[in-house]
């Protein structure tokens, strides 16, 4: 066909002139497995030319005889929307295979039978339906009367089990016979509404009179027309002129007027209610509608009371088991980098490089690394609620309540991945299509507690509240996350609504998790945890260890760090929160962990993070530290956040975003201070 | 019944659970999950995707400030082409 860009050139690897069997269908519908079954091992894989849409061609071997077996690429209809459908359908219209074998999945034949509709309706007469994975098929208690449905179909039908091999011998004993003209067929084409079928006859006569008849089914060119498909528009066009071709136009918009929309998809409802009629005349025993075990737990986990419960409670457990099995390691650790502490002093004479080391190094890189036990604790977690599919169902919960908030529901794609790095999610909600939906969902991104975060919050809640420890940091997640919604509603007053295009969430069976993939996914995550602690923290921990020995040593009142925390301590304290929380709180702005970093060589702690508990936990009251925390959580975004703001949104709401949040961080750091210290 | 059509009429009205889509069609969930196929090769959908490789693309990978997660569920949304009368 000389209507598109793409063309297909079979000759080129078919020198000795061999008969062409193209198979077509679905995508995942067994056509690989056929193709290899088919062929064996003489497979030769290509790009079909000019793009790089893979073509595998190979040789089928029967009787004696080879044939040249094309495999096309794998679509739902035969549209112009892709260029895998432009590819599979320029090579059946253009006559190139002698015959094709239309590959059907059996276990969801409705949707495969719609290609198979399409492929018929372009005139195409030497086709075989390969009627697969008729096993599943019959697992769901569907049978097929393959008789009656060949009969109906006007094609052979040959009932196929690509995985066992069955029915194979079959299939390529129907391919040969047609090549060698010892089947006739008379293949069923859609039948339309009788508006459409009048307009199909009028073009497929004004078609009549030009070249195309002999190259084309009319027919078919007509039905593409109504759609208004560009490809064909055009060749038309070049055949029969801009004046007939006006008329039709003309005739074209008065259909949809009468339809009132687009006729591509009144096309598309009546060829799937046409196919929906056969159907019925061939498929047995439907298998019931029986409500399996999935769907009942899906009916309660997308519930919209019982799924926000399930999915407040999977949210508990998760930290409990991060709590459970983490902190025993992170003792552990936690130990090591003490021990490794003690034991390297006495082997550094100089004072300075000690304390670097010591103090600095070992201190504050090492009280965040010990934490990583519980970072991928998390990550082994996320993956886990993944891979069984339960994320989709929890979006599906949440979208509802992200909408009742102002938010369009699919910004809860971004602000899950926010729980691992804010930075990508600042970076998805790129996909959501609203500027403002975009704007909204990036400016609360930052408030969803990161898994840098996750390390203070945990830390905090460790060293003050052992008993509740899980209690105290799902809450604090929970008040970020209530307080990014209660933003998003506030946003969305002061910028303009826009629209969200509606859309629908895919529910996958759920499936047992396989452990290798959940390790090696959860490790590959932590991974980026650890070389950050070689890099942004380290980075950090020595410039605090620095600001706080120089020019005199903590203590003193006179480092660099203590008269920083010093300067904005008068507006700390508002929140109870003393120098050292304030200094903190700077470095927390490169990365969050700093905060714990700065603490530990504030302190001077040599011990670990066992260590520093146990000071913090003298010269700060609960309340404080839970402020603390909530405050760390909230304040400001850490700079690379801010940065990913910048490059998505401009200085403006990157500006915007650190006022917002820092202004917000005062007020509720305020406000839990004061209310807790009335309440306690 | 225009089952297509419905289908994309409950889409717009908001329903984003595909298996309450299918209880509203009283068709299968496999049905809906086939016929969301079928328009999306018409174009009348498209599956969004969130930020693929946004974790690859970060600009900030060599000091990566973090660790990233990704949704692996579907989402497909009406595309703007929608029901309106092309001219
Ligand atoms: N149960 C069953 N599975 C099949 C059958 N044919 C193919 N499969 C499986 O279906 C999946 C998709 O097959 P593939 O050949 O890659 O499909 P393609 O995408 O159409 O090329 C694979 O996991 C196959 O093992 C069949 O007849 N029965």
């Amino acid at each position: 066909m000389g209507c598109c860009d793409v063309k297909n050139d079979p000759k080129i690897s078919n020198k000795k002139g061999l008969k062409i069997v193209a198979l077509a269908g679905n995508p995942n519908v067994g056509k690989t497995t056929i193709f290899n079954a088919l062929t064996g091992l003489r497979q030769h894989v290509g790009n079909w030319p000019g793009v790089t849409v893979e073509k595998k061609e190979g040789i089928m071997k029967y009787k004696g005889r080879e044939f040249l077996v094309v495999d096309l690429p794998g679509t739902y209809s035969l549209t112009a929307h892709s260029i895998d459908e432009l590819i599979a359908r320029n090579f059946i219209l253009d006559g190139n295979a002698d015959v094709v074998v239309d590959i059907a999945d059996s276990s969801c034949l409705m949707r495969n039978l719609f290609l198979t509709m399409e492929i018929l309706e372009m005139g195409v007469k030497n086709v075989v339906i390969a009627l697969n994975k008729i096993d599943l098929a019959k697992k769901k208690g569907v049978k097929f009367d393959i008789r009656k449905m060949e009969k109906v179909l006007g094609v052979p039908v040959i009932p196929t089990n690509a995985k066992s091999g069955e029915g194979l011998d079959e299939l390529k004993k129907a391919i040969v016979a047609m090549i060698d003209g010892k089947i006739t067929t008379n293949p069923v084409i859609p039948v339309y509404e009788e508006p459409i079928e009048r307009e199909i006859e009028h073009i497929s006569k004004l078609l009549t009179g030009t070249v195309l008849i002999e190259r084309y089914n009319l027919r078919w060119l007509a039905i593409k027309l109504l759609e208004r498909d560009e490809e064909v528009i055009k060749l038309v066009l070049n055949h029969l002129g801009h004046g007939k071709m006006d008329e039709i136009l003309q005739h074209i918009s008065e259909l949809e007027q009468y339809y009132k929309r687009s006729l591509d998809i009144v096309i598309a409802n009546q060829k799937y209610e046409f196919i929906d009629n056969l159907i019925h005349q061939f498929v047995i025993h439907q298998g019931e509608f029986k409500e399996t075990l999935n769907d009942q737990v899906d009916r309660i986990l997308t519930h919209p009371v019982y799924g926000f419960l399930s999915l407040a409670a999977v949210f508990y457990a998760l930290f409990k088991f991060v709590f459970t099995f983490g902190t025993p390691m992170q003792e552990h650790l936690d130990a090591l980098f003490s021990n490794l502490g003690e034991a390297i002093a006495p082997y550094i004479a100089n004072e300075m490089v000690r304390g670097l080391v010591v103090d600095g190094i070992i201190g504050g890189v090492g009280a965040v690394l010990s934490f990583f036990p519980l970072v991928f604790l998390l990550f082994i977690g996320m993956a886990i609620l993944e891979d069984t599919g339960y994320m989709a169902r929890a979006a599906v919960v949440m979208e509802r309540v992200m909408r009742k908030f102002g938010l369009p529901g699919k910004s809860f794609i971004p602000m899950v991945l926010a729980f691992g790095c804010n930075v990508p999610a600042v970076m998805a909600t790129r996909a959501l299509d609203d500027e403002r939906d975009r704007i909204i969902t990036m400016l609360i991104n930052p408030l969803v507690p990161c898994s840098a975060r996750m390390v203070v919050i945990t830390f905090l809640a460790g060293a003050f509240f052992q008993e509740h420890k899980a209690l105290i940091a799902v809450g604090i997640y929970m008040i970020s996350i209530l307080l990014a919604l209660l933003s998003a509603l506030l946003i969305g007053k002061f910028i303009i609504k826009g629209e969200e295009s509606p859309f629908v969430i895919e529910l996958p069976d759920y499936l047992i998790p396989s452990w290798k993939t959940v390790i090696i996914h959860s490790w590959e995550r932590s991974k980026e945890f650890l070389r950050k602690a070689g890099t942004v923290i380290l980075f950090g921990a020595i410039l605090i260890w620095y600001l706080s020995n120089y020019p005199v040593p903590v203590g003193s009142g006179l480092s660099y760090a203590e008269k920083l925390g010093k300067a904005l301590e008068p507006f700390s304290m508002l929140m109870g929160l003393d120098w050292k929380a304030a200094v903190s709180l700077i470095f927390g702005i490169i990365a969050k962990e700093n905060v714990i970093a700065t603490y530990g060589i504030l302190y001077g702690v040599e011990e670990g993070e066992q260590a520093l508990a146990i000071l913090m936990r003298n010269a700060m009251t609960p309340l404080q530290a839970f402020t603390l925390a909530l405050v760390t959580t909230l304040y400001l975004p850490c700079i690379a956040t801010i940065g990913a703001i910048r490059a998505e949104g401009g200085n403006k709401w990157a500006l915007v975003a650190v006022v917002y949040n820092l202004a917000l961080a005062s007020i509720i750091g305020i406000l839990v201070y004061h209310l807790g210290f009335f309440l306690l | 019944m225009a089952k297509l059509d419905n289908l994309l009429e409950l889409i717009r009205s908001g329903i984003t659970n595909p298996k309450e889509l299918a209880e509203k069609l009283g068709v299968s969930y496999e049905e809906v999950e086939g016929m969301i196929k079928i328009l999306e090769s018409m174009g009348y959908v498209e599956e969004i995707k969130f930020g693929e490789n946004a974790c690859n693309k970060c600009p900030l990978k060599s000091i990566c400030p973090g660790s990233c997660i990704m949704f692996k569920g579907k989402i497909y949304q009406l595309k703007k082409k929608d029901f309106a009368l092309k001219r």
